[in-house]
């Protein structure tokens, strides 16, 4: 009797968990196979590409790891782009998320001319980066340039020569980078803060707490999803952006601005070595899944408090 | 949960592995597979020979044939050859396909990998043509240009042969520019300097420069102006062949090119790489308003002088031309400059109406058209010189006797039929960019051009 | 900080020194739009001209009646349109719908697939460009609109931008629901869609903004002339007349308007608090 009924309980347990998964499942699967159709199949393709050779006509040939091993002995431009890529990511990301942050939290005050700065903040995002990007250049033109103009008339002898100097050109694209990113950023956050609930402020207000501690105890925590988010998007976009490379400096001056997409860019469409490109990509991937399953960890660990 | 990850990507892996085969049987888009790539997944399949064109005879009916290029609604040559062109064959229509210039490479590499059923198809360069050689998406023509009677080689100086790889032929020339040094006429005789001339040395160019920089701030006018390409400086040793753009044994003879340009920018001679870089300055408007006297620039600037500097326009001054200066004492000699190659794609549907339209565009008929617009064929007769003599009539800033700086003894691309060329650029320009922002010395920048092209050559 | 009526000499300090801050941001942002917007009614010559004229004397409004003759605005300005709003809303239903699941929902399989999703977002599309084109050709849907929706409305990137929202709203509010007797669907509809206003516009925008500005798809799929879009119309007039500035910048402008229009318009949403009244207190 006992037995009977424990099994009898065991497969109303399991019937419900599949009901529960079948539920999941149509809550996913329209996404899901657009999905796995349109970019998962392709993408699993060129991961496979990484250890052909593959110029797009000539039929594939399996080379094993010999893309690999060119490219971490015998391509030093894989070496210097990582390097960029790193400098270039490390310096963007904390830059362009602490600035969003702090001014979506101030976006978020009762402001006079709330709606005004909010859509002045966000414009850059959406502008042209053909546009952006020439007049940040004019404004950093080492010659002419009123920037260097007003430098010096501070009176700095020898202006840095901005995109002209192998120094000086990366911080350039990342001051452009994170100017022209963070408005977005910023509404992301917002959209995380009205998601907070008044109330809790209002609790915590009860309690006495000042602004900062309600920021740690209150905003902190709610938008600590966001924080995510926000972290990943900015690590993947800064790691695969060229665009602004390509429209700036197009990597130069020398290797000073080449990054790894931008090697990636010229492998597959200059140099027409479609599975060394996937090959590069791959350990784009690579860093990058390792610093999610990172995030991840956190995330579970934040979010189970 | 790994497991998991691994299965699914081996499961899609499987599901793609139709297309792995990468003839994809089903061609259900290009209709015609004219067999250039076997359907078999077989790696020997790879034929060792190039794909021929079809030489059968072309018939009278009815056929469309599809034309890749860019530019075309803003270029009214394009038009008027191609009217001509239906003139003379009224039963081939023209099915033109524009993609925007900057990324026309890359779509037509992607669209042919999709087997798309170009008939014709314009290329930028020689670099990417030898890629796309390579890909297998281009038709040799040896038979057809073996089987055409009315086909005159040599009206193209060599140049036919230059785009050739292996010693297959891939294409024709239609439009070719050669590299000259354009300068202000009134400059030198405000100054009271004589016009540079053919055969000059870099010093000889250097001390014209240094004579013709005058003033100060917005009214500075420099001596020469240096655009920002690195063909404005290996150009010069590469038109007397001691720079070969794919020979890095070669590349040492650059150094004193660099040198002399890098010392005429640290004098105020011309402007700097730097500033202009950043400042997206066009070359053409430099010359145009006279801030420089003179420029070394592709023969395509003829045409937009002619549209841009003269009586009643925003610029009036006369100029003139003369062969760029070098230090091996060549005078007016070869020529050298880009090529704007036109080949049969691969899975075209029409390839014989397709050499019809090639041999048209890029034959006597087309150079006229080209001519009369200021634009130098690949294609060079009598009556196509004579066309650009007669531009001091119709435009008299202009200087006489245009033509001699198109018939040339020999012509040369300024990149060779090289598949790794695209490589090789990308590193030219890098390295350049380094030298003259004083980065690096020439030196150095030069010598990583050595190692960085022999590793790409040797991979 | 918050709700004190009274101003002491400290909290004016700081209102200034806020405002101040933020005009001096709001300039540093507008710069460029000035610049372009003054560049576009400049003649050729003097876009670059030192120092920057911000008001050209004779504004040339010409410029904008050249773009309007050489390119078939219309057609692409309604073929943008067209793709920009199926591929938006495609992207919110079936986005909200996944991430519901991914945020809220136990099943075998979750973190997997989940993962399988941030994977793809880490890789570059030139990297599956060619193989994509490949299997498009293979299904008939290249030079079509439906393509191109299909390639972009079921991205990770909606996601995982759902997910991250819907994670911040506590599981005891889904709980609360579960008793009351609403189904899954009941309560992605009922509950999590009216709480997730601001980022549903976020997505919206974002998706909005991404395809309207995307020309590398359009440009690599579209060949004919007729279904070509607002921006690769535009791209193509920049390089045919690449030296021309003025005329580039009058094209950026044009571009830009309806994207401002709706943020404009969606602004609203990032105003008003969320109807927290739902929220248990």
């Amino acid at each position: 009797m006992g037995k009977a009924s424990s099994t009898g309980g065991q497969v109303k347990a399991s019937t419900l968990r599949r009901r529960k998964t079948l539920v999941a499942y149509s809550f996913i699967l329209p996404n899901l196979i657009g999905f796995f159709v349109f970019t998962f199949v392709p993408i699993v393709f060129s991961l496979f590409l990484s250890f052909c050779e593959w110029d797009s006509g000539n039929p594939l040939k399996f080379v094993g790891l010999k893309n690999f091993i060119t490219m971490f002995t015998n391509d030093k431009s894989f070496w210097i782009s990582l390097k960029n890529t790193i400098y270039y990511t490390v310096v963007t990301t904390p830059l362009t998320l602490g600035l969003a942050l702090f001014l979506a939290v101030l976006m978020n005050k009762p402001l006079k001319g709330r709606v005004f700065f909010r859509s002045v903040l966000f414009f850059p995002y959406v502008a042209s980066l053909v546009a952006i990007a020439v007049v940040w250049m004019a404004l950093f033109n080492p010659e002419k340039g009123p920037v260097n103009g007003i430098l010096m008339a501070l009176g700095i002898a020898n202006p840095p020569r901005w995109a002209a100097s192998t120094t000086w050109a990366m911080p350039t694209i990342i001051g452009l980078t994170v100017w022209k990113g963070m408005g977005y950023y910023m509404i992301v956050y917002l959209a995380a803060l009205q998601g907070i609930s008044r109330e809790l402020y209002e609790a915590a207000s009860l309690d006495g707490a000042n602004g900062w501690q309600q920021f740690w105890n209150v905003t902190w925590p709610g938008i600590l999803p966001t924080t995510f988010y926000i972290l990943m998007m900015l690590l993947v976009a800064t790691f695969k952006s060229y665009d602004i490379m390509y429209i700036t400096t197009q990597g130069g001056p020398g290797e000073a601005t080449k990054v790894l997409a931008y090697h990636i860019y010229n492998q597959a469409f200059k140099n027409s070595k479609f599975g060394y490109a996937s090959a590069v990509a791959m350990v784009l991937l690579v860093i990058i899944l390792i610093v999610t399953l990172i995030q991840f960890r956190y995330e579970k660990k934040f979010t189970n408090d | 949960m790994k497991k998991k990850l691994v299965a699914a990507m081996m499961a899609a892996v499987m599901t793609i592995g139709l297309l792995a085969g990468c003839g994809g049987g089903s061609d259900a888009s290009t209709g015609n597979d004219t067999g250039a790539e076997s359907d078999a997944p077989a790696e020997d399949a790879a034929p060792a020979e190039p794909q021929q064109a079809e030489v059968a005879e072309a018939t009278s009916e009815d056929v469309t044939i599809k034309v890749a290029l860019w530019d075309y609604s803003n270029t009214e040559y394009y038009k008027t050859i191609f009217d001509a062109f239906q003139q003379q064959y009224p039963n081939i229509s023209i099915d033109v396909v524009e993609f925007t210039a900057d990324e026309y490479e890359d779509v037509v590499t992607t669209q042919l990998g999709g087997k798309q059923d170009f008939d014709v198809v314009f290329m930028k360069g020689t670099p990417k043509l030898a890629a796309l050689v390579n890909q297998g998406h281009v038709y040799a023509i040896d038979d057809l240009l073996a089987n055409d009677a009315d086909f005159n080689k040599d009206a193209y100086a060599g140049l036919v042969d230059e785009l050739s790889l292996d010693g297959h032929t891939y294409a024709l020339p239609f439009r070719y520019d050669n590299n000259l040094l354009y300068y202000n006429k009134d400059l030198f005789d405000a100054a009271g300097v004589p016009y540079p001339e053919d055969g000059m040395s870099m010093a000889d160019y250097h001390e014209l420069a240094k004579q013709l920089t005058s003033g100060e701030g917005n009214d500075k006018v420099y001596g020469a102006h240096v655009h920002t390409w690195p063909s404005n400086v290996y150009m010069y040793p590469a038109r007397t062949e001691a720079f070969k753009f794919d020979d890095p044994t070669t590349y040492e003879n650059l150094i004193p090119y660099y040198n002399e340009i890098v010392a005429m920018q640290d004098e105020g001679l011309v402007q700097d790489f730097g500033m202009l870089q950043a400042s997206n300055i066009h070359y053409s408007g430099v010359f145009y308003n006279q801030q420089a006297a003179m420029m070394q620039m592709g023969t395509w600037y003829i045409n937009m002088l002619f549209e841009n500097v003269g009586e009643g326009k925003e610029n009036n001054f006369n100029w003139g031309v003369c062969s760029i200066p070098n230090n091996d004492g060549m005078g007016l000699g070869n020529c050298i400059g880009g090529v704007t190659p036109v080949c049969i794609g691969a899975y075209a549907t029409h390839p014989a109406e397709a050499w019809q339209f090639i041999k048209y565009i890029c034959g006597e008929e087309g150079a006229k058209v080209l001519a009369s617009c200021g634009i130098i064929p690949g294609y060079s007769s009598d009556a196509v010189g004579a066309i650009f003599d007669a531009a001091p009539e119709t435009y008299p800033n202009a200087p006489e006797g245009l033509s001699k700086y198109m018939n040339c003894e020999k012509n040369l691309p300024e990149q060779p039929m090289n598949a790794k060329g695209g490589e090789i650029d990308t590193i030219i320009k890098e390295e350049h960019s380094a030298i003259m922002t004083k980065s690096i010395t020439a030196e150095e920048g030069v010598q990583n051009m050595i190692d960085r092209v022999n590793s790409a050559l040797g991979q | 900080m918050t709700s004190s009526n009274k101003l002491t000499a400290g909290d004016i300090v700081k209102k200034v020194l806020l405002y101040a801050a933020l005009i001096l941001m709001a300039f540093i942002m507008l710069v460029p739009f000035a610049w372009m917007i003054s560049a576009s009614l400049k003649f050729e010559k003097d876009v670059f001209s030192f120092p920057i004229v911000w008001f050209p004397e004779n504004p040339q409004w010409g410029n904008y009646s050249e773009i309007w003759q050489k390119v078939p605005l219309l057609t692409g300005f309604f073929n943008s349109v067209k793709l920009t709003i199926c591929v938006t809303l495609l992207q919110l239903a079936t986005s909200s719908l996944a991430a519901y699941a991914f945020a809220k929902l136990e099943f075998k399989g979750r973190d997997t697939i989940f993962m399988l999703y941030i994977m793809t977002i880490a890789i570059p599309w030139q990297v599956y460009m060619v193989p994509q084109y490949k299997m498009m050709t293979i299904f008939g849907l290249t030079d079509s609109h439906l393509g191109i929706i299909l390639m972009h409305a079921f991205t990770a990137t909606g996601v995982f931008l759902m997910r991250q929202f819907f994670m911040g709203i506590p599981t005891e509010l889904l709980e609360a629901a579960r008793i009351d007797g609403l189904s899954e669907y009941g309560i992605w509809a009922k509950l999590m869609l009216p709480l997730s206003k601001p980022v549903i516009a976020t997505l919206c925008l974002t998706s909005f903004t991404f395809e309207w500005n995307d020309f590398m798809g359009p440009l690599i799929y579209l060949s004919t002339t007729e279904k070509k879009t607002l921006q690769v119309m535009l791209r193509m007039f920049n390089t045919q007349y690449s030296s021309n500035y003025a005329l580039i910048m009058a094209a950026a402008t044009v571009a830009l308007i309806p994207v401002l229009i709706l943020f404009v318009f969606l602004q609203r949403y990032f105003v008003e608090g969320v109807a927290t009244s739902g929220l248990k207190g």
